[in-house]
């Protein structure tokens, strides 16, 4: 008996999907996969390449007008895009398929090899219910990430790599072609690009920092207030302190926006009645960068004052005294053993919270949205962060590629601070901390 | 003793809010360079001694001294006393070495002394070479020793101790009650330790305050404590007894099983009521014609070092015999004891007058051995 069943039956599949199967006597499933290659070559072969096609090129017929009237229709270079990157995740899930067919034609083979039956149809199907069921239930999921998140996220990166933006590349009324790294050349070499590139990454890593940092220290004054011993009803501060937490961040903005307005604004009126001069809250670079960093402690500094406060309830108590009988005073207990405990506690937050406000447009759109104006940028105000930049460049602007070219930059930034948090976050869970 | 004692407490109360006070009226003093023991029932009060001369709370009445001044309101960090925590409280963001050197750096010594005093420290607690570990990576007798060097280190007059043993294993808890009695021993200070466990008192201990409800019920050495219990609780609490009621028909001739004996305490009232002790070890297991009590076994269990046996004299008491022979369940045996061997414990006695009375007509177990 020569065992060469499973590799017999494996290259039959390969070759041709179900072969292997049919080899094995296994005819209703053979039969199955090798209609379902015969379909797919018959029907699929012709959109597939016209897809590919698509893909490749983004169209090359330009649409003509004579007279305003279309006499052209063209080719829509974005919905090529899109459909060739359709067919590519149709193909990777018939990939699949193609290899499950391999790999079952072996197992069948090799069960015979060893003397043994191929499991019929039905508890072939039973034993895939019972080892894969865990995959059985993910495959929606599975399916959706692939078209609503995989799929736009490829299309999002493909658009960096091509011109697709106004007032000369924008379909349907003129292509857009592959230009490879120009986009990302263009964003460095060229002026006003690069001006309006590196103002305002600048200033996003300093709004990101201060905005991390100011809220952290703050919410670890007021935690550290609040749990003091001697403070009296600390039930009723804390719920006063986390209000600005609980009001919907996007009302609050607004608020804000009205309270700092230079003209009108209670906070102008107040000055001018105690006979100060007016301040440009939002009007001015400066002030307008102080009004964004004071809103954002404003409502941020509730989050970490609350997660401090469990921070500090949790702490041995013992710790203090231990503290206090080496001669520790309160001031030395608290920065010798209070700040480094909630420290190690609440790091990888901070990292996360430093990733959150490095992209918080909500504040800077809602607030000052990105002004006052700033004549050396490009589609850009002084206060605009990366990605609320990337905001106008799309919806106002429709500089597609460069907007899509600069939001890789910051997934790269913000992707880099998340693994490092991970793995720290692993770290430190073999610490046993707190 | 012409020495000002170390500590001294004056009447002192502890009460929390409107609770029964957790101590009440106590007093006592400690001397210099010895090794004491609080030893008491959870809630007996000998954590909240502990931790009135460590300063975390301040006595509710009564004065607290420290070498003959008074120290009620010095806040504990500015107290020389140091504590090994039971809980070990060593500071997890810290390595061994950062941990130990803290009351030192608090102090702002200089980093050469700092390192010098550290290793000397961790020398001390035989763990050098570990400087640069994580607490989380020690096992418990590891963190107890940094306890002890994070402690000794800052060179206490008084070092309390609130049950540090009691998170270790036996075997490990024996292995530390020598070093820790070694330990206190090389550096000649005062240690207050805290235990509910009575063989670790009588082990370690120069002196023991047994503790009960608030209130001391009797001091003295480990030999003192177990040979002359002033009373049924102390009687009980410290190592296996025999209580049995017995009539003092005079001094030196007590009654009780149905038979008279010869013992060795005086000072009583003719025919006065009392406890007799035994201590079950004492007692020796000889065929019943021999015995001065005749007993009928009724349980018998292996504990390994000795048989635990539990007979019935014919009154009705109980008798718990420590031996290394062997009876039946339902056997009648005979058990034999010195006069020494019987101590007898007058009914609700204060300590005063137990130590004046042992003082008058006790014969000293030293004695008697003599």
């Amino acid at each position: 008996m020569i065992r060469s069943h499973a590799r017999m039956a494996a290259f039959l599949s390969t070759v041709w999907m179900g072969l292997g199967q049919l080899y094995n006597r296994q005819w209703l499933k053979g039969l199955f996969f090798f209609l379902f290659e015969l379909i797919l070559v018959i029907f699929a072969r012709e959109p597939f390449l016209r897809a590919m096609w698509g893909l490749w090129t983004l169209g090359e017929t330009p649409q003509k007008r004579v007279g305003g009237k279309i006499v052209v229709q063209g080719d829509h270079s974005i919905f090529l895009m899109i459909e060739g990157l359709i067919a590519l995740i149709l193909l990777l899930l018939v990939l699949i398929l193609y290899i499950q067919n391999i790999r079952d034609a072996y197992t069948d083979g090799r069960a015979r090899d060893l003397g043994e039956r191929p499991l019929s149809l039905f508890a072939a199907g039973r034993k895939l219910w019972e080892t894969g069921y865990a995959y059985i239930l993910l495959t929606p999921a599975f399916l959706f990430t692939l078209f609503l998140t995989v799929l736009p996220l490829l299309f999002g990166v493909l658009i960096a790599f091509t011109n697709y933006s106004g007032p000369y590349h924008l379909p349907p009324k003129s292509l857009v072609d592959w230009v490879g790294f120009k986009t990302f050349i263009d964003l460095f070499s060229l002026k006003t690009w690069s001006r309006t590139f590196w103002g305002i990454a600048g200033w996003n890593v300093i709004w990101a920092v201060l905005a991390t940092l100011s809220t952290y220290f703050a919410g670890l004054f007021y935690a550290v207030l609040i749990n003091a011993k001697r403070v009296k009803g600390k039930r009723i501060w804390r719920a006063i302190f986390i209000l600005p937490w609980a009001i919907p961040q996007f009302i609050a903005i607004l608020i804000f926006r009205n309270i700092l307005n230079g003209q009108f604004g209670p906070l102008n009126q107040l000055l001018v009645s105690i006979g100060l001069p007016r301040i440009p809250w939002l009007s001015d670079p400066f002030w307008a960068k102080v009004s964004i960093v004071g809103v954002n402690l404003w409502f941020g500094f509730p989050y970490w004052m609350a997660l401090m406060s469990g921070v500090l309830t949790s702490v041995d108590r013992e710790l203090y005294e231990a503290a206090e009988v080496d001669g520790a005073s309160p001031s030395q207990q608290f920065w010798r053993i209070t700040v480094p405990l909630v420290m190690l506690a609440t790091a990888p937050l901070m990292i996360m919270s430093f990733a959150f406000n490095f992209n918080n447009f909500n504040l800077i759109y809602l607030l000052t949205s990105g002004g006052p104006a700033n004549p050396s940028y490009a589609y850009a105000g002084s206060t605009d962060i990366l990605i609320s930049w990337i905001y106008k460049l799309t919806l106002e602007q429709s500089q597609f590629n460069m907007a899509s070219a600069v939001s890789i930059l910051i997934f790269i930034v913000v992707a880099t601070i998340s693994i490092i948090n991970f793995r720290r976050t692993r770290a430190f869970k073999e610490e046993d901390l707190v | 003793m012409a020495e000002v004692p170390i500590i001294r407490f004056e009447n002192v109360t502890k009460q929390f809010d409107d609770d029964e006070p957790i101590l009440k009226h106590v007093s006592f003093e400690l001397e210099r360079g010895k090794f004491y023991t609080l030893l008491g029932p959870s809630g007996c009060g000998k954590t909240t001694i502990l931790r009135l001369i460590a300063g975390f709370i301040q006595p509710t009445s009564g004065r607290i001294y420290f070498n003959g001044r008074l120290i009620n309101d010095v806040p504990a960090n500015k107290r020389q006393v140091n504590t090994v925590f039971q809980d070990y409280a060593l500071f997890p963001h810290l390595d061994v070495f950062e941990n130990v050197a803290f009351g030192l750096r608090v102090k702002k010594l200089p980093e050469a002394r700092v390192r010098d005093k550290v290793l000397e420290a961790l020398r001390f607690v035989n763990l050098q070479g570990f400087e640069r570990r994580k607490i989380h990576e020690m096992s418990g007798g590891q963190k107890q020793r940094v306890a002890i060097a994070r402690a000794i280190v800052n060179e206490p007059e008084v070092l309390l101790l609130d049950e540090p043993l009691s998170a270790l294993d036996l075997k490990l808890r024996t292995e530390m009650q020598y070093e820790l009695r070694e330990l206190q021993r090389r550096l000649g200070i005062t240690f207050v330790f805290v235990t509910h466990d009575q063989e670790e008192a009588l082990a370690m201990s120069d002196e023991i305050f047994v503790l009960n409800n608030g209130r001391i019920e009797q001091s003295g050495t480990p030999r003192d404590i177990y040979d002359e219990p002033i009373n049924r609780f102390v009687a009980d609490f410290i190592g296996e007894s025999n209580i049995v009621p017995g009539v003092m028909l005079e001094d030196y001739l007590v009654s009780f099983g149905g038979k008279t004996f010869r013992c060795v305490d005086g000072g009583f009232h003719r025919n006065e009521p009392v406890e007799v002790v035994i201590r079950p070890e004492d007692l020796e297991l000889v065929p019943p014609d021999r015995g001065l009590l005749t007993v009928t076994v009724e349980s018998l269990l292996f504990r390994g070092v000795h048989y635990e046996m539990i007979g019935r004299d014919e009154e009705g008491n109980r008798w718990l015999v420590h031996s290394t022979k062997k009876a039946q369940v339902g056997e009648t045996i005979g058990l034999d004891f010195e006069p020494e061997d019987i101590h007898i414990m007058r009914l609700g006695e204060s300590e005063e007058e137990f130590d004046r009375r042992i003082e008058a007509y006790g014969v000293s177990t030293d004695d008697a051995n003599a």
